[in-house]
């Protein structure tokens, strides 16, 4: 038996044309789009189903998914559609938000809430039913690698081998770990997120956020939601529940010693915070990594066999206002499903046969998006975002909405001597206004 | 008037079993005629004796207990959890096309319905469920009971012809009854070894307590007896103090220990289940506190 | 010549979300293989390797139980073929109608003298089923197997009991639920669930079975479960010797110890 070529793959037929490991978003979705074209695709998932390993869900914006599903929004497991975006700078003792919200963004829908162990349940019996070889409950364990190029997986004692091995398995990938295709991504460049769902009433829900039908609400929090840890919370309204949570940057969590239970606990007594929550049950809780490095953290994303699409692509982004993965998620597997469909037909699956997938995912919205926001991660490093503006607002609307009988001044002179009382010099505003507007 | 069919298969504890039946009882009895004798004195009504099993298993009488049961068309027939009442208890359910209720709370007949309160899905909700017709319902048997001194109504019957005992191979050691134990000390996964053990024993020693185990550690990897086992499908235990060692408090153990007076859990993760249902959750590692714990109260 | 084994798809309801008023959410608990039912498979797996038999899975259940998912994850575990109905009318149904369904799915497959089942199911834990399965088909059950060696109708079967234990010899057909450390089931790899995926399964229509209903049961009230109300109060033991004092001043103050 001669040792297969790079760009011709294993000697021996292969069991399948595609094997997808992970069954989330980015993984169905290259699974599902290559069974269409009329590829044999076997998508492995450790969790016993998939979905089983997920935790809780948050904002999809959906259009991307659309592209896939056309009947997304009408068949999918959706949880509301959101029509309100709600930015809070989250102080001790005062908050300060940007309410927006805005019909155009119900019709079309542009976002959703979803839960995802009922959105991954839904995608991947999608993919069964588009023919994609559906393997629960089996972890990998090895890349199999033969003639400097990836050749199929194994786990325990089996081995399965295909053309294309898609690396589909979240923010820390094994698979292109063991692939030399990542390192294991620096702490300065992962988030650690803690999350709860919290059921309520489905009116109670609608209540709280002025919500009417279906329509749903997207908090973005800043401040002292974090104990001023680099990060923000978020709150998003499902159905009959509220995904709650902190997303916090390991390394200022390791620095000033806190734990991530500890804040998320403060953020959900917060005085701004807790009669959202009240009454309502912690149906989940957990925590998991979240890679918020942005396009730093895209680096190899194909190379001989493999491609590598979702968080394990580090496609993730943190834009301070929005935190997206899924749709990205979603635009790298269907990126990837050409590439792939491409490089079999041509029969050249190498990394050179495989570049398709790269070219595609820049030429769309999310790599494009991602070098828009490639300096997003690094500003929000400035910690200046997470105390000390939001300290500055609550203060200079303080001065102008407590009538204290000291006679009003202009709002001017309110900031400027605001200002001069606040940390923030104003060379810090400019120069942190000018890294915003640039990262962002 | 309504009636309660109670089955007993060798095993005489039949208390909460009397305690629990609405209207008139008879016991059918499936056994030697000592547990016959013993269930006539437990506070039933009458008593219908199936004869002396020779070599058969107590199960073979199954066929004939739901023959003479359809016959007599009780409202309610009760079981304990035990194993060979189970197989009885089911052959009657599947005669008589009844419902089968575990886990129930309280039982009532209301113009010839039948009216059951029960734990269901493990334990996580309750329920109370009405049938037109019989019910079976199945729970833990009690103790032995005392009261009266019913009539033993001799019905021989034949058992199944296909299946004898050959062999049986008695306790090694005498089983305990978890659920009179006053104080427990349970250990669960966090156990590394099985040498272990002996932490929890001496802990249980200086307490005056039982030890007690989580399922994997009587069925996967065997440290400690079945009898031990505490959960949805073992003991159901109510003592005054249940200490819970690295147990993360899944379920199907919970469920076995709900009704404790004060529960103290320990384990190292924060956010394990079992913090929800206990009193005192010390967050840190079995091993030290359990010794810490042994050296405080020595 | 036939072995049959009976299992069940069911969700853990440690994944269950419980309301307050005791409504159950299931979305986030999975149906799989219930958790002793591989035993069974495994058992029977290795009774039929050594007597030449067929091993055929049976379920009973709710439309998933049909699902390509159920049947693969059923048979990668070592059946040879599956026979299932999958109906509404059978979605979450008791013990009764599920054992008397499965003893007519028994009856309609023919050839069969011995039905295995697991020791107790994840979402129920009533340990009821085999009996109910027996008694519908007028067998003898017998429960807490350990090990079990012979043909049908010529069978040695070991048994718990009472802390000891029992040997038993069974010359007729013949349900036995096999104690959950009888064997150590198998982890299916990747090249069972691909074979499980070519297995031969059959769908048998609700309708060809007789006499599985029984009374209709209704649900008059629901309520969470009963628990009593804990302290919850959570003890830092990074230093054991003080965490220790705190509990045990504690549990002397509650009057405990």
């Amino acid at each position: 038996m001669s040792e297969p070529t790079a760009a011709t793959g294993p000697d021996v037929e292969p069991d399948f044309d595609v094997i997808v490991v992970g069954g989330g978003i980015a993984g169905c979705v290259t699974a599902y789009r290559l069974a269409q074209a009329g590829r044999s695709v076997v998508l492995i998932e450790r969790g016993e189903a998939p979905g089983s390993k997920n935790l809780s869900g948050g904002v999809l914006y959906s259009r991307v998914l659309e592209q896939v599903f056309p009947d997304l929004l009408t068949s999918a497991p959706i949880e509301r559609r959101i029509t309100r975006n709600y930015v809070q700078f989250l102080n001790a003792t005062s908050s300060v938000g940007i309410d927006y919200q805005d019909a155009r963004l119900a019709e079309p829908v542009n976002a959703v809430t979803v839960l995802r162990a009922r959105l991954d349940a839904w995608l991947a019996e999608r993919c069964e039913e588009a023919g994609v070889f559906l393997m629960p409950g089996v972890r990998v364990d090895r890349v199999i690698r033969e003639g400097g190029r990836v050749v199929g997986v194994r786990a325990g004692d089996d081995e399965l081998r295909a053309h294309v091995v898609v690396a589909a398995d979240g923010v820390n990938s094994f698979v292109a770990q063991e692939a030399g295709l990542r390192e294991k991504p620096p702490t300065h460049h992962l988030a650690v997120g803690v999350k709860a769902v919290v059921r309520l009433d489905e009116r109670t829900v609608a209540e709280r956020f002025h919500l009417v039908g279906d329509e749903g609400a997207a908090y973005a929090i800043v401040g002292d939601c974090t104990l001023g840890v680099g990060g923000g919370g978020f709150l998003y309204t499902n159905r009959d529940s509220l995904s709650v949570g902190v997303v916090l940057r390991l390394d200022d969590l390791v620095k000033r010693g806190l734990r991530s239970t500890d804040v998320f606990d403060h953020f959900l007594g917060h005085r701004f915070i807790a009669p959202f929550l009240e009454g309502g049950e912690i149906a989940e809780y957990g925590s998991h990594l979240v890679a918020e490095g942005g396009l730093e953290m895209v680096g190899h994303i194909h190379t001989d066999g493999m491609v590598v699409v979702g968080d394990a692509a580090g496609l993730t982004l943190n834009t301070g206002l929005t935190v997206r993965g899924m749709d990205l998620a979603a635009a790298s597997g269907i990126a990837a499903a050409k590439g792939i469909d491409e490089a079999l037909t041509s029969g050249d699956t190498s990394e050179a046969g495989l570049a398709g997938y790269r070219r595609e995912l820049f030429a769309g919205f999310a790599g494009k998006d991602m070098e828009t926001y490639a300096k997003a991660p690094a500003f929000l490093e400035r910690t200046r975002m997470y105390e000390e503006y939001g300290l500055l607002l609550g203060d200079v609307l303080h001065s102008v909405f407590d009538h204290d009988l000291t006679p009003r001044r202009h709002l001017s002179q309110v900031v400027r001597s605001e200002l001069k009382r606040s940390p923030v010099r104003l060379r810090d505003l400019l120069s942190d206004g000018l890294a915003g507007v640039r990262a962002l | 008037m309504s009636s309660t069919y109670i089955l007993v298969a060798g095993d005489a504890r039949i208390s909460a079993l009397v305690a629990a039946a609405p209207g008139a009882t008879t016991a059918v009895v499936v056994g030697t005629r000592a547990v016959a004798d013993a269930v006539a004195t437990s506070g039933v009504g009458s008593v219908v004796w199936l004869g002396e099993p020779g070599d058969a298993p107590l199960e073979a009488f199954a066929g004939p207990v739901a023959d003479l049961v359809a016959a007599a068309a009780p409202d309610v027939v009760l079981a304990s959890t035990r194993p060979a009442d189970r197989v009885l208890a089911g052959a009657v359910a599947a005669r008589l096309g009844a419902p089968v209720h575990t886990m129930a709370s309280k039982v009532e007949v209301h113009d010839g319905a039948a009216e059951v309160t029960r734990a269901v899905f493990g334990g996580i909700a309750r329920q109370t469920l009405r049938t037109a017709g019989p019910v079976v319902v199945v729970v833990d048997g009690g103790t032995l009971g005392e009261g009266g001194s019913a009539p033993v109504e001799e019905v021989a019957a034949a058992p199944a012809p296909t299946v004898r005992v050959v062999e049986t191979r008695a306790a090694e050691r005498t089983q305990v009854d978890l659920g009179r134990a006053q104080r427990i000390v349970a250990v669960g996964r966090g156990l590394k070894a099985q040498e272990d053990v002996a932490v929890v024993e001496g802990l249980a020693a200086v307490l005056g307590a039982e030890t007690a185990c989580s399922r994997p550690l009587a069925e996967g990897v065997g440290w400690f007896t079945k009898d031990r086992y505490v959960g949805v499908t073992g003991q159901h235990v109510q003592p005054d103090l249940y200490v819970a060692l690295g147990i993360s408090g899944q379920l199907q153990h919970t469920v076995g220990a709900r009704a404790a007076g004060t529960v103290v859990a320990v384990n190292t993760d924060a956010s394990c289940p079992y913090f929800a249902e206990a009193d005192y959750c010390v967050v840190g590692d079995l091993y030290a506190i359990a010794g810490a714990l042994t050296d405080a109260l020595r | 010549m036939k072995i049959a084994v009976a299992y069940k798809w069911a969700p853990n309801p440690q994944d269950a979300a419980v309301g307050a008023d005791g409504s159950v959410d299931w979305s986030r608990a999975k149906p799989a293989v219930s958790e002793y039912d591989p035993v069974a498979v495994e058992v029977g797996r290795r009774l039929a390797d050594a007597t030449g038999a067929e091993l055929v899975g049976l379920s009973v259940g709710g439309p998933d139980v049909a699902s390509p998912m159920a049947k693969k994850a059923a048979l990668s575990r070592g059946l040879d073929s599956a026979v299932v109905v999958a109906d509404d009318a059978l979605a979450g149904a008791g013990t009764t109608p599920t054992g008397r369904a499965l003893a007519a799915l028994v009856q309609r497959l023919g050839d069969v003298d011995l039905v295995l089942t697991g020791d107790s199911s994840v979402d129920a834990g009533a340990q009821m089923v085999p009996a109910v399965l027996a008694g519908a088909l007028g067998w003898p059950a017998l429960t807490d197997v350990v090990a079990v060696s012979g043909t049908a109708g010529d069978l040695t079967v070991e048994r718990a009991h009472a802390g000891g234990s029992q040997v038993l010899h069974v010359t007729g057909p013949v349900v036995l639920a096999v104690a959950a450390d009888a064997v150590v089931p198998r982890v299916p790899g990747m090249k069972d669930i691909l074979s499980a995926g070519k297995k031969p399964t059959e769908e048998v229509p609700l309708a060809d079975l007789a006499g599985w209903q029984t009374a209709p049961v209704e649900v008059v009230a629901t309520a969470g479960p009963e628990l009593k109300v804990r302290k919850g109060q959570v003890i830092d033991g990074a230093d054991p010797a003080a965490a220790v004092t705190a509990l045990v001043a504690a549990l002397r103050a509650d009057g405990v110890l």
